[in-house]
Parts: structure tokens; sequence; C-alpha cells
């Protein structure tokens, strides 16, 4: 007899149907964005969406959804409607994703190297923290070219200047006095890697124990090499936890970040019905809702406020929204052509 | 599905989750200023002093509720 078996995993599972051929559907609860497409897309009604505003509100131990294995019919539906990688389907190990005789959403992300400035404005705008971005600067000195020195039979090591620079480049070796030795420091030194010549030290030292020169006022910055300026780097998004919201391309400053969505739809929230309970805002992935602070007292503002630019439509909030104040509607879904009709209405059917 | 649940014992009768209660206040507005709700369809009410559930069918498994209690007296599971 053909039985379906369940390996849980903490809160991942694993579904798989005890044949020759292996059809095996793998859920990974951390990817999951609670959005319930996988629910709505089931033919047989196996899975289960949790009480997602609970469950992730109070970091609860229990996964976000649930399939009932003797339900579960293996048919991948589901791994192909969710718009992230926590249902993965595959058929003798290759992925329903990887194979052309099934639609896929048409959405990608991306960062061109060529153009990034690596200046991390994505990295840190990312909701789903899934961009690295690695970069090296350039050397310091190569940047800035003077001259400096410092008399040590004038010092009187008073550590002004090692107090006073920017670059922390002075470094005095400060001791007790003894009978012997009666000096507060033993030496004086100037790191040249990191010395600017700012001359904040020559203008600060009460002796006037420092000569130091910028070359750079005094001359031009003729002997500097401009390629020794250029950062060099690398981005990496990771795209097991990318939404494609597209907050990496609107921070972006030079458009170095291009995102499709897979979805095109509106978000409506009735404000009335509101009541600032704050589910919709701690389960939304794309950061696409925010509580506004009124700019002056008194001042009556929205109850939640949206930016439907990195909206999905994934519907994640109309679902926890426990008193039907958001409406998610899917208007236009981007998915690669199939020759199945029953693959094809299910897509269709993701418009609402 | 998850339930909620309620422990007597921890309750301090404080009311936070009754006026917290997103569905409480669709039910019955009142309780968002604080008043005893005029009615017993809300999830829950503070009775004599302590938490108890009255329509817990309308709870719609938010965790606001959870998310404001101090003592752990209200929670899904």
């Amino acid at each position: 007899m053909v039985t379906n078996t369940k390996e849980v995993k903490a809160l991942d599972f694993d579904i798989s149907r005890s044949t020759e051929e292996e059809r095996k559907l793998s859920f990974k609860d951390e990817f999951c964005i609670g959005c319930g497409i996988c629910e709505k897309v089931c033919p047989v009604e196996a899975i289960e969406l949790g009480d997602i505003g609970a469950i992730v509100r109070n970091e609860a131990d229990v996964p976000k959804i649930c399939i009932d294995e003797d339900k579960c019919v293996l048919c991948g539906m589901c791994s192909v409607g969710c718009p992230v990688d926590a249902l993965d389907f595959t058929v003798d190990g290759e992925s329903i994703k990887d194979m052309d005789v099934y639609p896929h959403y048409v959405s990608s992300a991306e960062i061109d190297d060529e153009t990034c400035i690596y200046c991390k404005a994505c990295e840190t705008a990312c909701p789903r923290e899934a961009i690295t971005i690695a970069r090296d600067l350039p050397d310091r000195a190569k940047l800035v070219t003077g001259e400096i020195e410092i008399d040590k039979e004038t010092c009187i090591d008073c550590g002004i200047c090692e107090e006073m620079c920017p670059a922390d480049a002075i470094t005095l070796e400060h001791k007790i006095p003894t009978s012997a030795d009666p000096t507060v420091s033993s030496d004086i030194n100037v790191d040249k890697d990191k010395c600017v010549y700012c001359l904040i030290c020559r203008k600060v030292c009460p002796v006037d124990a420092i000569k130091a020169v910028c070359r750079t006022c005094s001359y031009g910055e003729y002997d500097l090499d401009p390629a020794a300026a250029e950062i060099e780097g690398s981005s990496f998004i990771d795209d097991d936890l990318c939404v494609r919201c597209g907050w990496c391309q609107e921070i972006c400053p030079v458009d170095a970040a291009k995102v499709k969505k897979p979805f095109k739809g509106e978000l409506t929230i009735d404000q009335d019905k509101c009541t600032s309970c704050g589910a919709c805002v701690d389960i939304c992935p794309c950061d696409v809702l925010s509580f506004p602070q009124p700019e002056e007292p008194g001042q009556i503002v929205d109850k939640v406020f949206k930016d439907e630019k990195y909206c999905i439509y994934c519907g994640a909030c109309g679902n926890v929204c426990p008193v039907e104040a958001i409406t998610v509607k899917r208007t236009d879904v981007d998915y690669t052509p199939t020759k199945s009709k029953s693959w094809k209405n299910k897509m269709e059917s993701l418009k609402t | 599905m998850m339930e909620l649940k309620v422990n007597q014992d921890n309750c301090l009768g404080c009311g936070v989750c009754v006026v917290a209660c997103p569905v409480n206040v669709s039910i019955s507005p009142e309780v968002a200023g604080g008043h005893g709700p005029k009615t017993e369809e809300v999830v829950m009410m503070v009775e004599n002093g302590v938490i108890k559930l009255f329509t817990d069918a309308n709870c719609t498994k938010c965790g606001t509720c959870q998310l404001f209690c101090p003592v752990d007296a209200i929670w899904l599971e």
C-alpha cells in the first residue's frame, strides 16, 4: 500500500510518498511569512494556516502551517504558490521550481556589482536581512600626503596631541616618573599609516615641538594615485530569505538594485475599523506598515500607515487582522507559461 | 488550532488584556476607555478581580492579549 510519511524536525517537516518515484515536500518554518497562499491553493485542503498573529508575536514554538500527510497528494502546488522558499517540492531530488513544465513566479532581486558603490543602505533597509555587502576600504595613508615630525627633545610629554589627534595616530609611552628618570613618558611616536596631516597636533602643541605639513594643501594632489581611493566589494542576496519587497531598489542611491515582484495589487486599510493592535505591523514581511507619529501634540494621524511601494501583496496582514480592517487585492500574477489547464487555473485563482 | 487559555491564579485583574483585545474594542467600544464591557459577547472580562473568558469563540488568535499581559495569565497554545 502506498502511504505518505511525515518526518518532523523541530518546526520543520518533510512529507514523502512511499513509492519508487520519490516525491517529497519540505517545509522550512524560518522562511515562512504566514501569507496563507499555500492553504488557498491546496486542492485537497490538507494545509491549515496556524494562528500566525499569536505565533509570530509571542514567538510560540508552533509551526506556522500544518499539513495533514494523510490528505496531502504531493502535487507540489503549495510549493509553486509559496512566494518565498518555505515550501520546496522535489521529484527524485529535482525541485519543481527547476522544472519547465510547471509554472513559476516571474520574480527576482539583483544587485549589479558594476554599479554598486557598497554604501550598505540596502543591507540596513532589507526587512528580511537577506542582503550582505562586503567591502574593502582603501588604505588611508594612500589618500593623503604630507610630512610630520616630533622633536622629542623639545616635547614635554603633555599628551595633548595624543588626546586631540582625530586619527589616533600619536602614541605616548606614559609612565610614572622616578628620581632616576623624572619624565612622564618614555617615548612619543606618530603612526604614519594613520596620520591624515590635519595639523591639529601642530596647532595645539604648547611648545611647538611638532613640525607637520599637508602636501595636498600646499602642492595639490599630484603625488596621489586616484586608483588608490577606489572601494572594492561584493554584494550577496540570500534567495531563501528575499521576499522581493523592493526596499533595496528604493533605497539604493545609484540604482544598482533591481527587483521584480510576482504580484500586482492593492492594499486597503479601513482606518475606522482599525484598533491599532499592531498585529499587521508585526507580521508584514516587507515593513510596509508602521504606526505614524504625530508631528505636534493633538494632531490626528492615521492609525496605521502604509507605503505600498514595498508591498508584495502576500496577504499576511489581512489574515492576521482581528477586525477585518485590511483588504489585500491581487490584480495580477506574473508566472511562466504552462500547458496544464489546472495549474493555470490555480495560478489565476491567486487573483482576488 | 491554538486555544486561548487563562490562569486565574496568575491574574492580577489589571484588565490590560480586556482593553488591548482588538476584538473586544470592535464588539464593545467602551472597553477602549477602560470601562467594563457591557456585553458578554466580548472575548474576556475581569470578573470579581480575575480574568474570565466569556465568548472565546470570537477570538481571532492575534496574540495581542498575551503580548500585553504582565504575568502570563492569558496566552495561546
